[in-house]
């Protein structure tokens, strides 16, 4: 009983230093100025580019989705020919900063809530 | 050199088919709002942070049409490695994703 309060506590305590990592809030000034000389040819510069549609929308998604995103093509999880190349030489810092900046992007982007059939 | 030529020929000529069918799939909007069902799960939650690694699961209503489709076939052929979405995605035909796409992008159109 003793040992299993002491697992949960654990695993508590690494959940708190997990989500203080994707926290890290950027610099949303310093991101706008990274946008404009890499992300914005495809993306937009306020992350709402619709002229080609296989280049997602960022304006308004969640700020540490687009951090988990990045760090994926760099690392090589996400594999996408161009994006590998865009990640590749961003710092963590840059990747704070321009998902900063995107999220603060207002967009057309939302979450499924009231847009099911049946559903609410 | 002409049967390496040939096997190219004859690759490209069998995936030619296939690769425009994908791309002539037209996506029905009111079929795909019947079949984001299961998507609601983890995408209809504002907020919703998945258990691990710790982040949102991001916002796809609104998303633009071509991404949606890329991204659910690169869940299916392994170039995204996401556990949950790649189960999910290779529960899908093409035409399935097609419709889900065609659906989820017509919000940014609103």
């Amino acid at each position: 009983m003793q040992q299993r309060f002491l697992t949960i506590s654990l695993f508590m305590l690494a959940a708190v230093f997990a989500s203080s990592a994707a926290s890290a809030s950027g610099d949303a000034d310093a991101g706008k100025q990274k946008v404009q000389a890499v992300c914005a040819a495809c993306h937009g510069l306020d992350g709402n580019a619709t002229a080609d549609g296989q280049y997602p929308r960022l304006a308004g998604q969640y700020e540490d989705y687009i951090v988990q995103a990045l760090h994926e093509y760099k690392d090589g999880e996400r594999k996408n020919a161009i994006m590998v190349g865009m990640a590749a030489p961003l710092t963590d810092e840059d990747i704070n900063n321009v998902a900063a900046y995107f999220s603060s992007q207002p967009g057309k982007l939302s979450d499924l809530h009231g847009k099911v059939q049946g559903g609410d | 050199m002409i049967r390496s030529l040939s096997a190219v020929l004859v690759l490209a000529l069998a995936s030619a088919p296939l690769a425009l069918h994908a791309a002539t799939l037209t996506g029905n909007p009111e079929a795909g709002r019947a079949k984001i069902y299961t998507c609601h799960g983890c995408h209809g939650i504002p907020g919703y942070e998945n258990a691990y690694p710790n982040y949102h699961v991001p916002r796809i209503a609104g998303q633009n049409e071509q991404y949606l489709i890329n991204a659910l076939h690169e869940y299916q052929s392994g170039d995204r490695t996401h556990p949950t979405m790649a189960a999910q995605a290779d529960s899908l035909s093409d035409q399935d994703i097609a419709d889900i796409a065609a659906y989820l992008s017509s919000f940014g159109n609103k």
